[in-house]
């Protein structure tokens, strides 16, 4: 079926374009104007807004950790209304059909669970199987396993590269994701904190050792997406120093670090706690192969989860509602710590502020990414709320004048002019997170890619016109209209395989039987068993 | 192999799936109980409760949501059985009810090796708590282990006691004699990565509660963690299932067009004695069990092979057994999450999943399925 999309504005920066014109695709692709063709269904798009389907690198969607704060918290996410018949369960709050349904009717088509351990490898793919419409991905944890840092310590650096690729493989996962990398197995230890030229017990290996290690590991093995990495020291007053020594490690390799703002922060002011973005700004512009997302927080009830466990133990007692669940899991962590962000908190008030700077001062917005690291800033839906602010320093001016003056003195923020445009979040929430995902075929609206097509009604209110787009294709099929869904349809996961070698396969076979007494196959993730024809898509390597 | 009747009789699977579909259709509120299943059978009850707008439960929900609901009131601490065996220099094993919720614990988590990074001076020691006639069954040769507290009842008040000694605090009189508490308090604190396991099969919440804040308290100074052990019949892997698809763990129902969880509420035997529930469907794929309920309500049964009724159900189809007639997830006490176990003698008995789309996709109406 050949569908046009007519008139509307075209925000694509991938291909430089910004402008009013048509969209057409066929058979689930964008394909170039026909010549002399009649389109079957034509879509009018007279003053809305045309960009490919947006996408969302880091959040916490699928997995054990993420079903334990389902089940944690039902008091959190009571439904109210009736799911319509085409979307069963789409009501259900927290559930994965209405994460779905939520990011969809945003105009998101893809997105990635940044942090699945090995071992729960198959749990989080169910779950992502359950969650209609999007796209997505897993990052598999690697770091704190004893199988790494064994070859560490005996200096096997070729195994481990391989060791890195059966990991991938197995877990199902599109890269790898290291979390303050030795912490989980040293508060196994007992250690109560960690940082980056801290040692991990018995095997005598750094954090920073660590970092190094999976970074060349995933070059090496011509992985796109770089080495995600979710750096020591979180939330810690003074831990832009963690930040900018975790950035000069890069050493010219690519190096992505997550929600960055829960790591720019100072120590000065009454309370030892200020922002220090603007510090962090200016060495992510100066070192162009890293990249970052901010982590923005938002107002409001939410929680953490994190499978940085030392962080989340050291940080229970700020729980609010007052409970959390710790878990020392498999070679990882993890921790579920309920909190509220309060506009008249101080801390809080300065975290908002924070996140804010840290889009508006790195220049380039090819490497900065859009993030609340959900739920742990915010909820994915407060999105739109967030994007409106970036286009605007009047409703930013507006919401300080809520927050504590002495928290909002200590950032940059009120000084800050500069508007996103519209070119800019597409750049940010299309074009770049599909080349930092090595998916080239997704993020722009350029001939032969995915029809995954958003459509948004122009108004000057921007939180309200991302809020609910007008309408959303998927893979070329109509999936939302005004804001609703209209009905499910399934994506896949993508993953890599990277090409090494098999002898890795026969020794983790020895490995498991003699560490864990059952095949190294029983955490396998066959496509059978998780519960959707062609749940995953390969995506390739660089050989 | 395989089977189905419609009220005793031998029929065809697609008779007894259009007298289920009818059955379900025709009733005002449906439980669908017992769901011993692997995943795909708890997604497929989900839908279908969803679909109908009945309740689901577990045959093990009592036990499954004592522990949720300490973890869900006061948190929880916890760890996994591999974690527990590797690095566990101090096991308590808490109550009665480990050698029949864990068999294999002796071979899988006393007698386990440690991680060689636990360093060679690593001893692993055992400790029983109120184990009651269960004390001789966890027999594991070549690890210290000792008793402390014998009747199961004694068992609250003596972890109220020793978490009390534990934090330097006085306490009254106690089941064990007070320096046997203080021996055992100092033990706890002197554990580098001690373990409580437990089943909350014959615990109440309390208990299980102070046991669980005596974890978190030792971790002032020390590491320690909490293993329960899930009930049987896949008690594990329907709660997952159920809580990603719904949000809620099991004894939620569907009434209301959305998911609402009540324990009370929802509990399937109280459902159908007291005739709010008009219908069931009875699922038992792992062992020939049968429900606890007396009243008579239409039921449709998908059960084991061989499972017999006291009075046959109006719509019994046979099923196969997940991991040995047909592949299934589940999750393993032996990986300690949800894994793929294939079919160990593949036949072509039908699956709960199966069972349930076909009962699904005869019911009137035209609604869409999740799964």
């Amino acid at each position: 079926m050949l569908t046009r999309i007519a008139n509307g504005r075209v925000v694509d920066p991938a291909h430089g374009r910004d402008a009013v014109g048509d969209i057409w695709f066929s058979d689930g692709l964008i394909i170039s104007p026909p010549a002399a063709a009649v389109a079957d269904e034509t879509f009018d798009a007279a003053g809305r807004i045309v960009m490919a389907g947006a996408i969302d690198i880091h959040s916490h969607i699928a997995g054990y950790n993420v079903n334990v704060t389902r089940l944690l918290l039902p008091e959190l996410h009571r439904g109210g209304a009736a799911a319509p018949a085409r979307t069963p369960l789409s009501t259900a709050g927290w559930s994965t059909f209405s994460t779905g349904c939520r990011y969809a009717v945003m105009g998101f088509t893809t997105v990635v669970e940044p942090a699945v351990s090995p071992h729960h490898a198959l749990h989080a793919h169910l779950e992502l199987a359950d969650i209609p419409i999007i796209d997505k991905a897993t990052l598999a944890i690697l770091g704190n396993d004893d199988f790494l840092l064994g070859l560490m310590r005996a200096g096997e650096s070729t195994a481990i590269r391989d060791y890195v690729a059966w990991t991938l493989s197995a877990s199902r996962a599109l890269g790898v994701k290291v979390i303050n990398a030795g912490a989980a197995t040293a508060f196994k230890f007992n250690a109560r904190k960690f940082s980056l030229d801290d040692v991990v017990p018995f095997y005598g290996v750094s954090s920073r050792q660590i970092v190094k290690t999976l970074q060349r590991a995933v070059c090496d093995l011509g992985v796109p997406h770089p080495l995600h990495v979710h750096c020591n020291n979180l939330g810690i007053a003074g831990n832009v120093d963690t930040a900018l020594a975790t950035i000069a490690a890069a050493e010219g390799l690519p190096l992505h670090l997550a929600h960055v703002q829960f790591y720019s922060y100072g120590t000065e002011g009454s309370h030892g706690f200020s922002s220090a973005a603007a510090r962090l700004a200016e060495a992510v512009n100066a070192t162009p192969c890293v990249t970052v997302d901010v982590g923005q927080v938002m107002f409001g009830q939410t929680v953490t989860n994190s499978a940085d466990v030392m962080r989340q133990f050291n940080a229970r007692r700020q729980a609010r509602p007052r409970k959390s669940v710790i878990i020392d899991g498999d070679a990882n962590g993890g921790g579920i710590v309920p909190y509220d962000y309060r506009a008249d908190n101080f801390h809080n008030a300065v975290q908002w502020a924070v996140g804010l700077e840290l889009f508006l001062l790195i220049n380039d917005p090819s490497r900065v990414f859009f993030t609340t690291d959900h739920p742990n800033g915010a909820p994915f839906w407060t999105y739109p709320d967030i994007l409106a602010l970036l286009m605007s320093r009047e409703l930013r001016a507006e919401w300080m004048t809520r927050l504590p003056a002495a928290a909002v003195e200590l950032t940059t923020l009120p000084a800050i002019r500069r508007e996103y445009s519209l070119r800019d979040i597409a750049m940010m929430t299309r074009a770049a997170p599909a080349r930092l995902l090595g998916l080239s075929d997704r993020g722009h609206l350029g001939p032969g890619a995915v029809a995954d097509v958003a459509v948004y009604a122009e108004q000057a209110d921007r939180a309200k016109m991302f809020a609910a787009a007008a309408l959303v294709f998927k893979n070329g099929e109509l999936v939302v209209r005004d804001g609703e869904v209209l009905h499910y349809r399934f994506g896949r996961a993508f993953a890599v395989s990277p090409g090494h070698d098999r002898a890795i396969d026969r020794r983790m076979t020895d490995y498991y039987q003699r560490r864990y007494g059952v095949a190294a196959d029983v955490f396998a993730v066959p496509d059978a068993a998780i519960g959707r024809p062609d749940p995953i898509e390969r995506v390739p390597c660089a050989s | 192999m395989g089977g189905a009747w419609i009220d005793g009789r031998p029929v065809t699977v697609e008779a007894a799936v259009a007298e289920g579909a009818r059955l379900l259709g025709a009733s005002r509120l449906a439980v669908i109980a017992g769901l011993g299943t692997d995943v795909a059978g708890a997604r497929a009850a989900v839908a279908l409760a969803e679909r109908i707008g009945g309740a689901v439960d577990h045959m093990h929900a009592g036990a499954t949501l004592r522990d949720l609901d300490v973890l869900r009131e006061a948190g929880m601490m916890l760890t996994t059985p591999n974690e527990a065996g590797l690095r566990g220099d101090l096991l308590l094993l808490v109550g009665a009810g480990l050698p029949a919720a864990w068999p294999d614990l002796p071979q899988r988590l006393i007698e386990r090796t440690p991680g060689a990074e636990l360093g060679s001076a690593f001893s692993r020691r055992v400790i029983r708590l109120c184990p009651g006639r269960s004390v001789r069954e966890v027999a594991a040769s070549g690890v210290s282990t000792r008793t402390v507290g014998r009747d199961p009842a004694e068992l609250a008040g003596l972890l109220a006691a020793l978490r009390a000694r534990v934090a330097g605090r006085p306490v009254g009189a106690a089941a064990v004699p007070a320096r046997q508490l203080d021996a055992l308090a100092d033990e706890l604190r002197a554990a580098r990565f001690g373990v409580a396991v437990w089943s909350a099969g014959e615990l109440d919440a309390l208990t299980i509660e102070m046991l669980c804040r005596l974890v978190e308290d030792l971790n002032a100074k020390t590491r320690f963690s909490g293993c329960p052990v899930p009930g049987a019949d896949n008690a594990a892997g329907v709660l997952q299932a159920c809580g990603w698809m719904t949000g809620y763990p099991i004894r939620t129902g569907f009434g209301r067009g959305f998911p609402e969880h009540d324990p009370w509420r929802y509990e399937a035997l109280r459902l159908i004695e007291s005739g709010e529930a008009d219908c069931a469907v009875w699922i038992s794929a792992y062992r020939a069990a049968t429900p606890e309920w007396r009243r008579d309500v239409p039921m449709v049964a998908l059960c084991a092979e061989g499972t017999a009724f006291g009075r046959p159900p109006r719509v019994q189809i046979a099923v196969g057994r997940p991991g040995v007639d047909h592949a299934g997830v589940e999750h393993l006490l032996a990986t300690g999450t949800l894994s793929a176990v294939p079919a160990a003698a593949p036949s072509d008995a039908i699956s709960v999943a199966d069972a349930i789309a076909r009962i699904a996709a005869s019911l009137p109406g035209d609604r869409a399925s999740p799964c």
